[in-house]
């Protein structure tokens, strides 16, 4: 590991107006359409705008793939071994940026989740621990039967009957993810159309924030059928 | 600018390729030996030489304790780590070391990046002599599953070597590009690479675009501490066991006895993946011979656990990947262990293909790592090779767990920003740890580094200091944090966990520099001095010649000014001067050599009549 400058800084504050080399003018382009050169990351950019993509949740995965492929050509440090170290620096932060911007955006849940977090609806890492209120029986009969099992194999009793109630429990929220995904993907879906119709800003701030509870509901989900997988496995 | 090359710095043997512009074909260049191969062992002369190489490894069995084998095993790791290989392998640990292991050689103590470094020079040298030119900057490859401390020890080992490294390429990746599958082949690639002392797997696809090819891993895994070295290991328990219980004989593990006897099973081992069966001879001086038959069947039963632990890795790769073993276009196989028929035949049957080897498996990466460097160095872009990170890096949080920002296999270069703050009044310092590895707790994790963000004292929650991550195209963490709420830089005192610190590094590299200096200026004065005397011989033949009479005074002045100045250089170190002065000797004697040529004709015409000329 070594410590850098950030590179941000040594870029200067210049991104996204004029190249930092011939200073033509340049609208957040990867390179400077008048003298070829690497730009820096313009302030604030989202990885949709790295794509040169609309804000929009359904994505052609092929084609985004084929568009991956085209940048990571153009933009990989393997280009600038020879370049000074302000421009190894700069492929450096475009490309980072390109690898983060496809690795998230491929993935439906992750996309819908970086919308959310980069519109500052979202926080990283933040998801609501309490069970949603039509699940929370579910819940509790799931954490009785887990108790149960642990109890069992505490005191080396027989668990195998134990196991029943469980498998039972994790294809029931196994279906519940399913179902959730298919939620998420149907208000995904609206997004788009909002965007299409040039939708008010009511209407959008209001399908993010139903997007933000329904992923919020599917972290909840996820964890549970993790879990009683873990409590499983060990049986 | 010197040369640049590509170097497989493995476990058992390094080698050095280049890609040779005659034939737009990787190669790998010959030691003094004749072979590519450079056994990776180092040893230390009494009087501080160090040696490097064939005669290093003939010192195994006379000199244990000044030798070394296997660094490869130690490099980026703590003390720690190591115990378990403590117990198999003859290192000699240098208590003094902090969180650097220190190797001790006789009477001195080296780092595992010296000693790797010892090993580069050893073959930039031999590139030297190949190309007579100075070789400065590699591609040096690693194991893909190596983490962020060990890359950086081989990047250490290659500054200290005197080398700028150019990239750090992952060793099935590289085998890959050895093949230049693109050329033939579209779709996915299993690359089963079975080592010395490590082993890998990774899954490629190989995507042809209008740009060119690109080699795209989507997945690896595997095993820093598994390879031939844990066969050979195994043979030698089996032989240490039957000593003691037939011959009542304890060979001590560290000694010279062991060496030999490790030698030989070695032997036994290549043998049997030719042959059905082998006889190890051991002698055990007056307490008669250890003659041991080893069929291959019973091999194969001592080996299959070990064969079998590369499987986990294989699957792990595929799953990562989301694809099945029958989904490989192709699977090509990497490293000296897969010559062994049970690999072959257990990597075969569990993709249902028969496995590529037709390269030499010994050399095919650092040919690789070659068409990697000549890329790099030319900026002629054939292909591109989109490379992985082979584990998860994250961070401590509350009560010990840490939160993954960079998952495994995420192509590098890959990056993740964390905003830190402060959590009580006037806290002054955040504290970050930042690990590497899967598991769910930071103890289970690698620690690659601990660092505070220093702040202001002030209400909780103020400070906002974003640090963001980056790991490069050769797997190595960069870190930089800057304070939001006044956009400067931030400085962070990194204490890192396992590794030198960029002082150290310099120091060593000073001192390499005037020993690499000494060592190439010495060769250079060797192969002068050689030239000279063969010339000097040759101008003292030809002027005993009758016919030398003929040069006219200025000449022959001239030429005896030349070879006294020949002589005197020799006496000296300069090769500079040397070949000057072998440059003037031959201007000085071109008329000789006329008026000698001329004679020779003459005296060949005078025989013939002159319708037959």
């Amino acid at each position: 590991m070594s410590v850098t400058q950030t590179r941000r800084e040594q870029a200067g504050q210049a991104a996204g107006t004029k190249c930092w080399s011939c200073q033509a003018a340049v609208a957040g382009t990867h390179f400077c359409p008048a003298c070829g050169k690497i730009q820096p990351l313009p302030a604030g950019a989202d990885y949709f705008a790295f794509f040169g993509l609309p804000r929009k949740l359904s994505l052609d995965p092929a084609q985004l793939e084929a568009e991956f492929h085209k940048l990571s050509w153009k933009l990989h440090p393997d280009n600038f071994v020879r370049a000074g170290e302000f421009e190894r620096n700069l492929s450096l932060e475009r490309s980072s940026e390109l690898n983060d911007a496809y690795r998230t955006l491929r993935e439906p849940i992750a996309r819908v989740e970086y919308l959310l977090l980069h519109l500052g609806l979202r926080k990283e890492g933040t998801t609501r621990q309490q069970a949603p209120p039509e699940l929370l029986e579910e819940v509790f009969e799931l954490n009785e039967s887990l108790d149960e099992l642990r109890e069992a194999r505490a005191e080396g009793g027989d668990t195998a009957a134990l196991r029943e109630p469980l498998d039972a429990a994790q294809k029931n929220f196994q279906e519940k993810l399913t179902e959730v995904d298919a939620e998420l993907a149907a208000i995904a879906l609206e997004w788009d159309a909002a965007l299409d119709a040039g939708a008010d800003e009511g209407k959008k701030q209001a399908l993010l924030a139903r997007m933000n509870e329904v992923l919020n509901r599917r972290s909840y989900v996820r964890n549970l059928v993790a879990s009683v997988a873990k409590e499983l496995a060990e049986v | 600018m010197g040369r640049v090359v590509g170097i497989d710095l493995g476990t058992t043997f390094s080698l050095i390729a280049f890609l040779d512009p005659q034939t737009g074909a990787p190669k790998c260049i010959p030691g003094p030996y004749g072979s590519a191969l450079c056994p990776s062992v180092v040893s230390v002369d009494p009087d501080g030489k160090i040696i490097v190489g064939e005669p290093a490894r003939e010192r195994l069995l006379t000199q244990p304790e000044r030798t070394i084998y296997s660094v490869k095993r130690l490099m980026g790791r703590g003390l720690a780590d190591i115990q378990d290989e403590l117990k198999i392998f003859p290192f000699r640990i240098d208590p003094d070391g902090r969180n650097v292991i220190r190797v001790r050689l006789g009477d001195k103590s080296f780092t595992p990046p010296e000693i790797s470094a010892f090993i580069l020079r050893e073959l930039k040298s031999w590139a030297e002599k190949y190309f007579n030119e100075p070789v400065d900057r590699a591609v040096i490859t690693v194991p893909a599953y190596f983490n962020d401390a060990q890359r950086q020890a081989t990047k250490d080992a290659g500054r200290i070597a005197g080398l700028e490294v150019l990239r750090l390429v992952n060793e099935p990746t590289a085998a890959a590009l050895a093949y230049g599958l693109h050329k033939q082949k579209r779709g996915h690639v299993a690359v089963y690479d079975f080592g010395g002392g490590t082993f890998d797997i990774s899954i490629l696809k190989l995507i042809s675009t209008s740009e060119g090819d690109i080699y795209q891993v989507l997945s690896t895994n595997g095993d820093t501490h598994l390879g031939g070295d844990d066969i050979d290991n195994a043979l030698l328990d089996l032989a240490r066991r039957e000593l003691s219980e037939k011959f009542g004989v304890q060979l001590d593990q560290h000694g010279e006895a062991v060496q030999e006897l490790r030698k030989s099973l070695i032997r036994a081992k290549h043998e049997l993946s030719g042959a059905e069966k082998t006889t190890v001879k051991y002698s055990l001086g007056a307490k008669g011979t250890y003659t041991r038959e080893i069929t291959r069947a019973e091999f194969d039963e001592l080996i299959r656990p070990i064969v079998a632990r590369t499987m986990a890795p294989v699957k792990m790769a595929l799953a990562d990947a989301k694809l099945a073993p029958n989904q490989m276009e192709e699977v090509v196989l990497v490293g000296g262990s897969t010559r062994i028929p049970l690999v072959r035949k257990t990597v075969g049957e569990y993709f249902g293909r028969a496995p590529h080897c037709e390269l030499n498996p010994d050399e095919v990466v650092a040919l690789g790592a070659a068409v990697q460097a000549d890329i790099l160095e030319t900026g002629v872009k054939t292909m591109l090779l989109l490379d992985v990170t082979p584990l998860s890096l994250g961070i401590e949080t509350m009560g010990g767990v840490v939160a993954k920002i960079i998952p495994r296999n995420s192509t590098i270069p890959a990056s993740a920003q964390e905003l830190f703050t402060t959590g009580v009044e006037n806290q002054t310092g955040i504290d970050v740890h930042v690990l590497q590895g899967e598991r769910e707790l930071a103890k289970d994790c690698r620690s690659l580094a601990k660092f505070q963000l220093k702040v202001p004292p002030g209400p909780a929650g103020l400070a906002r200091i974003e640090v963001k991550f980056l790991i490069d195209a050769n797997g190595i963490l960069q870190v930089a944090a800057r304070d939001l709420r006044t956009s400067a830089e931030h400085t962070i005192e990194v204490q890192p966990s396992y590794g030198l610190s960029d002082t150290e590094v310099e120091r060593m590299l000073e001192e390499s520099i005037e020993f690499a200096e000494q060592d190439f200026a010495e060769r250079q004065a060797i192969e002068a001095r050689t030239e000279a005397d063969t010339i000097l011989a040759a101008t003292e033949k030809t002027l005993a010649n009758p016919r030398a009479a003929e040069l006219s005074l200025e000449e022959r002045r001239a030429i005896d000014d030349s070879v006294a100045q020949l002589r005197a250089a020799v006496a000296g170190a300069d090769y500079k001067l040397m070949r000057d002065r072998i440059d003037q000797l031959n201007q000085a004697t071109m008329h000789l050599a006329e008026i000698l040529m001329n004679g020779a004709l003459q005296t060949a015409l005078e025989g013939k009549r002159l319708e037959e000329v």
